[in-house]
């Protein structure tokens, strides 16, 4: 094996590829320079080069655990990783590539299996990793094997309150968590496959269950109960039981989606990005419920609740890192927050987010890394992919769209001049929101669902039906959404379709219900707070002259049925109109 | 029209001014209303005479106010988020109506924990008036609350939001009840804080303003699980030192 192929980066930052082995390696700059040939020897680890454009052959050598190479001349490339598609780019999600070799789930699947292998008070190890995200202990205990999940020795409280239970969620940290995350584990697993002999170059791949043909399902080696050397398979796990609760683990892309990628700002609302932006929600030191963000909310929440089904272990925050697929999901969300990123979308700037929650006197990001050192972090050193070591091998957004088209569509259909539409790109506009109307009294969800009237207040009803009438580029008009406040309950593993007037309204995830009802838990048990855009459908009850009825009909309807011992609770089901200015 | 943001920031605006003018109030101590006076005949021992000539010096009423303004000038920043949640989640019309019913029930409950704390007052200064001994005795009895399991549950049943209802009656009874509930959490939590600097002989205002910062500190803090527990939940002290850092981070880049 040729320690030195993969990607590399030169100090002028140009992207540099090395492939083939012994007397036939070429090298090809991402510019457009060379290609030029040379060989390797792997022991001393050395590459020696014909650049036959600036004299001739140079010779490099690897250091730093094969993650740079230091020329003759003074000149130092960094290695550079390339997550690549879980589906496309390992033959179809195998573990063995057409040409024999082995694929990078094979390696994930072995660097899993040496995690794993270690103690959970082991920072190394695949429970300690689960447990950064978030831990139970009771939960844990609960799921069948495989995986056998080792609920001991526990390390110190000390240990436990630094690393355990950081994930961030209904929170605009959410994004910038998770990437730091993946970064220490697939540094983790890279540590493991290097040591096994595999290669340096390896990195963490992404499920893109949105891509075409058979992508929208669990890549086929993570259903296998073996790997190819006929060891039990770490990547196969009993608590995955998929949408329909039968084992076969798929994503339904009739309720998933990846509309957030149109949003055009991180925090906030605009004619383009849904209340409460692309990240998330601004998250002070209220620990109230709050809603999760359109990338968080869909798909992140979904997949998660699809891939675990009814009592999974990616069905809950407190497991899912135990889940190896948990890392492949995640590594598409950082991919779809790079795209989103490249396309000219910004992330916040203000010092709040920049410098992390620390800043608030909470907790700071923090990650066991393989060298034994902990990687303290914040939003600012993870904020885009050029400042760090590693990219995808596709960063396409997913969605083509036009920004001024969503505007401009909505003043056509309300029968408003359309011209001279005003771009509200990256400008939070929904700074002015209001209660409107709400169900009376708190619901319960039974098996087969629960129907509520939403009563409209006059005064409030008036207000959007005269933004609606008054709607033009320069009076933009009200959007409006459907709150679903404080549902509470033990059973997250679930998904509610949510209807107005006979109108989808959209898809929502009980992923986190368990830990946000527990009184003594993080969010104070004030449980989840869902946040669904109804503009569209508002707007056709306007022009159907349905709004005056002074109410509106709401079905809450769960996926998976509610067991009769199992309690879910709604506090308000309300309705907010945001005036847009 | 205000933005979301204006309208939070008008909230804490107000509530800070309101305790920082009823803070103003309890250090200047007109009348005396947050001390007790002592005369010879109560120093020489209890009896039904020093109890009468106690309370003439020192009257039920006079000392309940002062106990109330202590209660707002150090609980009220603690009512900034939710009441703002209120006003959010609340009609445009009700929303001033239902912040106050959720302030006035809150303040009531501390109210009626006022009259034990009051009776508890004259009652230790009845029997050892101007001795350190019963406030070094509930700062003992502070500590070991402080740390115990059952302040905790106190505590994260203070970040326990209810919604309201919407309309009607039914809106003014859930802000009634949201107060009552939210003032029962907060006495459970600060009852002993609250107590010790009223005992001191001397030092109580400085002793009162210690007590506010580690009280709203300690309701900054994420709800934790209840266990014995040396935590000092300093959060506002660590939020005072990351933010000094990063300004002077900035000041120096």
């Amino acid at each position: 094996m040729n320690l030195f192929n993969g990607t590399w980066i030169d100090q002028q930052e140009v992207t540099i590829t090395i492939s083939g082995s012994g007397t036939a390696v070429t090298v090809n700059y991402s510019n457009g320079r060379g290609p030029f040939r040379g060989t390797t020897t792997n022991s001393p680890p050395q590459i020696t080069v014909n650049f036959t454009d600036d004299g001739g052959n140079k010779t490099g050598t690897l250091i730093n655990n094969n993650s740079q190479i230091n020329w003759d001349n003074g000149t130092v490339w960094k290695s550079y990783y390339v997550r690549k598609n879980a589906w496309i780019d390992n033959n179809g999600g195998q573990f063995v590539n057409a040409d024999g070799s082995y694929t990078d789930l094979y390696w994930y699947a072995k660097g899993v299996q040496v995690m794993q292998s270690r103690d959970l008070n082991d920072q190394n190890s695949w429970w300690f990793f689960a447990a950064i995200h978030g831990i139970s202990v009771g939960l844990w205990k609960q799921f069948p094997a495989p995986p056998t999940i080792p609920t001991t020795p526990l390390p110190t409280k000390a240990i436990q309150d630094k690393f355990w239970n950081q994930c961030q969620h209904q929170s605009w940290f959410f994004p910038p968590w998770h990437r730091g995350y993946l970064i220490a584990l697939e540094e983790q697993i890279r540590a493991a496959v290097i040591g096994l002999g595999g290669p340096a170059t390896w990195a963490l791949p992404y499920w893109n269950y949105f891509g075409p043909g058979n992508e929208y399902k669990l890549p086929p080696a993570f259903a296998e109960l073996n790997l190819p050397d006929g060891s039990p398979n770490p990547l196969y796990v009993t608590a995955r039981y998929g949408p329909n609760n039968d084992g076969n683990v798929y994503i339904n892309l009739s309720q998933v989606n990846q509309a957030c990628q149109k949003n055009t700002i991180y925090t906030g609302s605009n004619t383009n990005t849904p209340n409460p932006g692309y990240g998330g929600p601004v998250t002070g030191f209220w620990h109230g419920s709050g809603s999760s963000g359109n990338l968080e909310s869909n798909p992140h929440n979904l997949v998660h609740t699809q891939v675990g089904g009814s009592g999974g272990l990616m069905s809950y925050p407190s497991s899912a890192g135990l889940d190896p697929i948990f890392y492949l999901h995640h590594s598409n969300i950082d991919r779809m927050w790079a795209a989103w990123n490249q396309v000219g979308n910004s992330n916040p700037t203000s010092a709040d987010w920049l410098n992390g929650p620390a800043s608030k006197g909470e907790r700071e990001f923090v990650m066991p890394m393989p060298d034994g050192s902990s990687w303290v972090y914040t939003p600012d050193d993870v904020n885009s992919l050029s400042q760090l070591n590693y990219t995808y091998s596709d960063l396409a957004a997913g969605i083509t769209f036009s920004q001024i088209n969503v505007l401009t569509q909505r003043l056509s259909k309300l029968g408003a001049e359309s011209i001279d539409v005003k771009s509200d790109a990256n400008m939070d506009l929904g700074t002015q929101s209001e209660l409107i109307g709400a169900n009376d009294g708190q619901l319960l969800l039974g098996a087969s669902g629960v129907r509520t009237t939403i009563k409209l207040d006059n005064s409030g009803k008036e207000k959007v039906s005269r933004s609606l009438l008054k709607a033009s580029a320069t009076n933009l008009p009200d959007k409006v959404y459907l709150q679903i406040e404080e549902v509470k309950g033990e059973m997250d593993g679930n998904i509610l379709a949510v209807t107005v007037n006979h109108q989808l309204a959209g898809y929502v995830s009980l992923f986190g219900l368990q830990g946000a009802s527990e009184v003594d838990g993080h969010h104070g048990g004030t449980g989840l707070t869902f946040l669904l855009d109804i503009t569209d459908i508002i707007d056709n009850l306007h022009l159907e002259n349905e709004l005056n009825a002074g109410s509106l009909d709401v079905t809450i309807q769960p996926d998976n049925a509610i067991p009769q011992h199992e309690k879910i609770t709604i506090g308000r089901v309300s309705i907010y109109r945001e005036q847009l200015q | 029209m205000r933005n979301a943001k204006q309208v939070r920031y008008a909230i804490s605006m107000v509530i800070m001014l309101i305790s920082a003018i009823v803070w103003i109030l309890l250090l200047i101590n007109p009348c005396e209303i947050m001390t007790i006076e002592h005369c010879h005949v109560s120093a020489a021992g209890p009896s039904a005479t020093s109890l009468n000539m106690l309370l003439a010096m020192n009257p039920i009423s006079s000392q309940l106010i002062g106990w109330g303004l202590m209660v707002v000038a150090m609980m009220l920043p603690k009512l900034i988020f939710p009441v703002q949640t209120i006003y959010m989640q609340s009609l445009k019309r009700l929303r001033f109506i239902l912040a106050f019913l959720f302030v006035w029930s809150y303040l009531v409950v501390w109210m009626f924990a006022g009259v034990f704390m009051v009776a508890i007052i004259i009652a230790l200064n009845l029997l050892m008036p101007l001795s350190y001994i019963p406030a070094i005795a509930v700062f003992l009895i502070a500590l070991i609350w402080q740390f115990s399991p059952v302040k905790q549950r106190f505590l994260n049943r203070g970040h326990q939001h209810q919604v309201l209802a919407a309309f009607g009656r039914t809106a003014f009874k859930d802000a009634i009840v949201y107060g009552c509930s939210h003032g029962l959490w907060c006495v459970g939590a600060g009852w002993a804080l609250m107590l010790f600097p009223m005992l001191l002989p001397q030092g109580h205002n400085l002793a009162m303003l210690v007590v506010t910062f580690v009280m709203i500190s300690e309701h900054m803090e994420h709800p934790q699980t209840p266990r014995w527990d040396f935590n000092l939940r300093l959060k506002l002290l660590r939020i005072l030192i990351a933010q000094t850092k990063i300004k002077l981070k900035q000041a120096t880049t």
